[in-house]
């Protein structure tokens, strides 16, 4: 609150300093308090309380004209012995709640310095509720009472102040205004006041709002206007006498109490009748226009404050009529439309207005015209015992606290009818204006500190469950159980003569149906086309044989035509955490996948991904197994990726006898893209020990293996490790996945059209080097805590044995062994590219550079939203990426 | 051979809880010495010692003599950091936060 300070308020300022250098020394004090300690000053304040709750109830009827002793001796009961028994257990120092399954516990911090106004209506149990909440949360603070009621407010303050004194409490951690026509002025100054770390007000709508406006972190919590639906499922002599209880209860000041009553039209003489039997007034139509002139300031259409707490007698007979003396409420008629009614308003006192109503609709419409006339986010009521009226009452009505069957005042300050935290302050949320609905109390003056552990990802090993690996392994066709066969495969499985392999070894009477429309780049179209084929006769085993695109499809022809509604943008969205997917894949799956690799690259048949080609422009949100065919192709393609353990096949075949006929550039490629799985998932943030070692020994085979095979293609032997490499490596990528190099990859490819392999052999002598620097912007990822890329590749060179400068094995530091060996892994890669004549370089794929450098911003968008780039061992920068695209145009010599 | 500055400081420390003046300490003070007061084994702090160390440090200052608070448990850092008392913190060494004033 911008406060101006004139020359009246230098005269202030020390009192205004004083106060708040006090309060702030004995929170800095506070500070050291134990729970046992601050537990003892609470138990002193709330005996010292509860033996003055009579002589502090009598103050505060003589200084402020409101309420009754009675009542207010219940009311000082209720802030001291009913919040200590909420609080006694609760621990509010040091470590104050833990979270056992969420690895975090939660660490109490005092809120520090708090400027709290009381009001009127409840001084003294406002002090005393405020007090011990605030020795409990180990703050100091400072009142600012009521003027009307300073007396009686300070003199609680000092009671419960040096009964906690006694106990040990810090000097001056509860300090008070004394009572002054400045009292005001000075409380403005508080509020502004830079010691002052909370203000919390509770009081009428004029004090709430000045605390909201000071610029400080504030509780503020002020008017209401009660509804309560009298349901004519309700327990009427119950309602009749709860109602009288609460709107009674220190003669209506408690700003929870009833204000109107919605009454059921079939019930309505029967609780009136109980009402008057009980002592209650039922005005007449003539009363109640006399009433509410006489309540209703004409000037703001508020309340009177002149009646607050006072009898119905004395209400009566101001307004010109006169009822017994011991009359407990004046119930007012509300006729006409009660939107516009004068009696719709707040009234705290003994006035309580009432409507019939024909429905629950209309009942519930009412206590909303009540609610939303100045009490929205307070508290509402109702009597009934039908449940779904009580649960469309409590969704429709914005109430901080509904109070069922009970009384809306007591029921209100919890701890007595229901088990609310006790509170002379209610919350209203923002309905009021308020920051919390809460009722008020020791939860809400702490700063809360969470303190987190850190958590590690939960990671799983999951591969394909039955591998069958040698050659001849294919036999095991015949042991398969299956009645009805699908098989996915593409044209040359048959000119390859693989697609007689398999169905002369399928048991007898197995009936076959075969699908062999897959190509390189299977789209949307291709699989609904399979799926249509799938339905003319439902198999129980899916055969993919082929490479890895063949493999890809029919896991995603299983997964589409087993779960048709599947939306494939939701599937195929990317994501930054591996462990969730934004779309749960279905995981039920009745139709067995048996993957037959026919190529010894990709190790999609242990992998739990599948690729998808989209067209250009093709929105996949549109796609679905019954749209696909309108979808026109076009040229350019891209590719999105499908990522759940459901893909996982059933069985693969690891047959090599089925790649003696593989040719040359194609035995190459897939090689190359079996070598990047294993070095990247090697150093991938999601490696593990489990992925480790089978990335290192494909890595170890294909070396050896790959430039055997290209000497004796048809050595079943020699191609038999190289279909182990590529398995090995797919389950390696299945659990830590890949990295740059595919990113880097999948662009080039898209854009080039470079077949897969080929395309990851050009940039591997560029990300090798890259991984193994220190990165300029690590990768956060909680499982990959250490970076470590560098010596997982030394570790590789060393493990298949290459050699290094004798200089660098014999002098050097280890620092230095740990660059030659890596030189020696890219020296590797590079003798291994150069036997195969496979190409190292953007350049040697006979792209021109024009042609590059035309598409280079596209390449580096591409790679950069690319999914592998997230399991990198460094996150590259946008730039790096344009860089490394680059430096892998020209052709390379060796490392 | 020691330099003249820390010829001249005089090292005392504190036990137990500080409640109220340290009667020892006072005199150290006094006689204008450079002091380093040793929190190490405090364990307490009232207000009324708060109170109490900023006059110390007041007198200290007027007698242009330097005190230096070391050895300070963090419950006590605590208590010194949220009571804001300037003087406190320069004792410290720690930076002075300047609170910030209401808006005039």
């Amino acid at each position: 609150m911008p406060t101006t300070i004139t020359e009246q308020d230098l005269g202030l300022m020390d009192q205004v300093n004083s106060l708040a250098r006090k309060a702030r020394l004995a929170a800095a004090v506070f500070s050291q308090y134990s729970q046992e300690q601050v537990d003892n000053i609470v138990k002193a304040m709330t005996i010292a309380a509860i033996n003055a709750a009579q002589d502090l109830a009598v103050s505060a009827c003589e200084e402020t004209k409101m309420g009754l002793v009675e009542d207010k001796i219940q009311k000082n009961l209720v802030a001291s012995e009913f919040q200590f028994h909420q609080i006694r257990n609760k621990k509010t120092v040091g470590i104050i709640k833990e979270f056992p399954e969420d690895n975090m516990v939660e660490v109490a911090e005092p809120i520090g310095v708090i400027l709290a106004l009381s009001p009127v209506t409840n001084p003294t149990s406002t002090i005393i509720f405020k007090s011990i909440a605030c020795a409990k949360t180990r703050n100091s603070i400072i009142f600012s009472p009521h003027l009307m009621a300073a007396d009686c407010s300070n003199k609680a303050a000092r009671i419960v102040y040096e009964a906690a004194l006694a106990a040990g409490a810090p000097r001056d951690f509860i300090t008070w205004i004394d009572k002054s026509p400045r009292l005001r002025r000075v409380t403005e100054l508080l509020m502004a006041h830079p010691e002052v770390d909370l203000v919390f007000a509770t009081g009428g709508t004029h004090m709430v709002k000045a605390a909201y406006s000071s610029g400080k972190p504030a509780i503020g919590v002020g008017s209401g206007n009660t509804p309560v639906y009298v349901h004519k499922s309700a327990n009427i002599t119950a309602a009749a006498t709860d109602i009288i209880i609460s709107k009674t209860f220190d003669n209506g000041t408690e700003c929870p109490s009833e204000q109107t009553l919605i009454i059921d039209d079939e019930i309505s003489d029967q609780l009136l009748s109980e009402f008057k039997r009980l002592g209650c007034h039922v005005c007449s139509a003539e009363e109640v226009d006399k009433v509410a002139e006489t309540v209703i300031d004409a000037r703001t259409g508020g309340m009177n404050y002149k009646y607050v707490g006072q009898p119905a007698n004395l209400i009566a007979e101001h307004s010109g009529f006169t009822v017994p003396a011991d009359s407990k409420i004046l119930l007012c008629p509300m006729l006409g439309e009660l939107r516009r009614h004068k009696l719709v308003v707040e009234k705290l006192m003994p006035v309580l207005g009432y409507v019939t109503v024909h429905s629950d609709q209309e009942g519930i419409n009412r206590a909303l015209d009540i609610n939303y006339a100045g009490g929205t986010g307070h508290t509402a009521g109702i009597f009934a015992d039908d449940e779904s009226v009580i649960a469309n009452f409590s969704e429709a009505i914005n109430a901080g606290r509904i109070i069922i069957n009970s009384p809306t005042s007591i029921g209100g300050l919890g701890g007595v009818y229901n088990n609310l935290n006790t509170t002379l302050s209610f919350g209203c949320g923002t309905g009021g204006g308020n920051i919390t609905t809460d009722n008020v109390g020791i939860s809400n003056l702490i700063n809360y500190k969470r303190v987190p552990r850190r958590s590690n990802f939960i990671m799983s090993f999951q591969t394909t469950k039955n591998l069958y690996i040698n050659p001849g392994s294919l036999d095991h066709l015949r042991e398969l159980k299956t009645k009805t066969a699908f098989i996915v495969t593409s044209k040359s499985a048959a000119k390859r003569g693989h697609l007689a392999l398999v169905t002369e070894r399928l048991p007898a009477h197995t009936r076959v149906d075969t699908f062999s429309e897959i190509d390189a780049e299977p789209d949307f179209d291709t699989i609904a086309r399979a799926i249509k084929r799938m339905k003319q006769s439902p198999p129980d085993t899916i055969i993919a044989l082929g490479g890895g695109s063949v493999i890809d499809a029919a896991k995603i022809i299983r997964l589409f035509y087993e779960h048709p509604n599947l939306n494939l943008a939701e599937v195929a969205v990317s994501f930054l955490d591996f462990r969730h997917r934004l779309a749960v894949f279905p995981q039920e799956t009745s139709i067995q996948l048996v993957a037959i690799p026919t190529t010894s690259g990709t190790g999609s048949e242990v992998t739990p991904f599948a690729v998808l080609s989209l067209h250009d422009g093709e929105d996949p949100i549109s796609l679905n197994v019954g749209t696909a065919d309108e979808h026109k192709t076009s040229a350019q393609k891209r590719k999105v990726s499908l990522i759940d353990q459901v893909l996982l096949p059933d069985i693969a075949i690891i047959d090599a006898n089925l790649t003696k006929t593989l040719p040359k550039d194609i035995t190459v490629d897939s090689a190359v893209d079996a070598l990047t799985h294993s070095l990247e998932s090697l150093v991938s943030s999601f490696a593990s020990d489990y992925t480790d070692g089978l990335a290192l020994e494909a890595m170890r085979l294909i070396l050896e293996a790959l430039p055997a095979v290209l000497e004796n293609p048809s050595n079943v032997l020699l191609r038999h490790k190289l279909h182990n490499a590529a398995c090995l490596a797919g389950m390696a990528i299945g659990n830590a996945s890949v990295g740059l190099n595919h990113a880097l990859a999948h662009s080039l490819g898209v854009v080039f059209g470079i077949p897969h392999g080929r395309a990851n052999g050009v940039f591997l002598l560029s990300t090798l080097p890259h991984n193994a620097k220190i990165p300029t912007k690590f990768t956060a990822v909680s499982s990959y805590p250490l970076w470590i890329a560098d010596e997982k590749y030394a570790r590789a060179a060393q493990f298949l044995n290459l050699p290094v400068d004798e200089k660098a094995e014999k002098g050097s530091s280890r620092e230095g062994l740990k660059q030659a060996l890596i030189v020696a892994l890219r020296r590797a890669v590079f003798d291994l590219l150069q036997s195969c004549g496979q190409p190292k370089s953007i350049a040697e794929l006979g792209i021109s550079e024009q042609q590059f450098q035309k598409e280079l911003p596209k390449l580096v968008r591409l790679a950069f939203e690319d999914l592998s780039l997230r399991t990198n061992p460094s996150l590259p920068l946008q730039e790096e990426v344009a860089q490394l695209f680059v430096e892998a145009y020209p052709p390379r010599s060796r490392p | 051979m020691k330099k003249d500055n820390e010829k001249e400081h005089n090292r005392h420390k504190i036990v137990g809880s500080l409640l109220r003046n340290d009667e020892a300490l006072e005199k150290v003070i006094a006689s204008g010495k450079n002091v380093v007061v040793d929190f190490s084994q405090c364990n307490f702090i009232s207000v009324a010692g708060l109170e109490w160390l900023e006059s110390m440090l007041l007198k200290a200052g007027s007698g242009k003599a330097k005190v230096n608070f070391v050895d300070i448990p963090p419950t006590l850092y605590k208590v010194f950091k949220v009571a804001r008392i300037p003087s406190i913190l320069d004792a410290c060494g720690s930076p002075i936060v300047s609170s910030v004033n209401p808006n005039c």
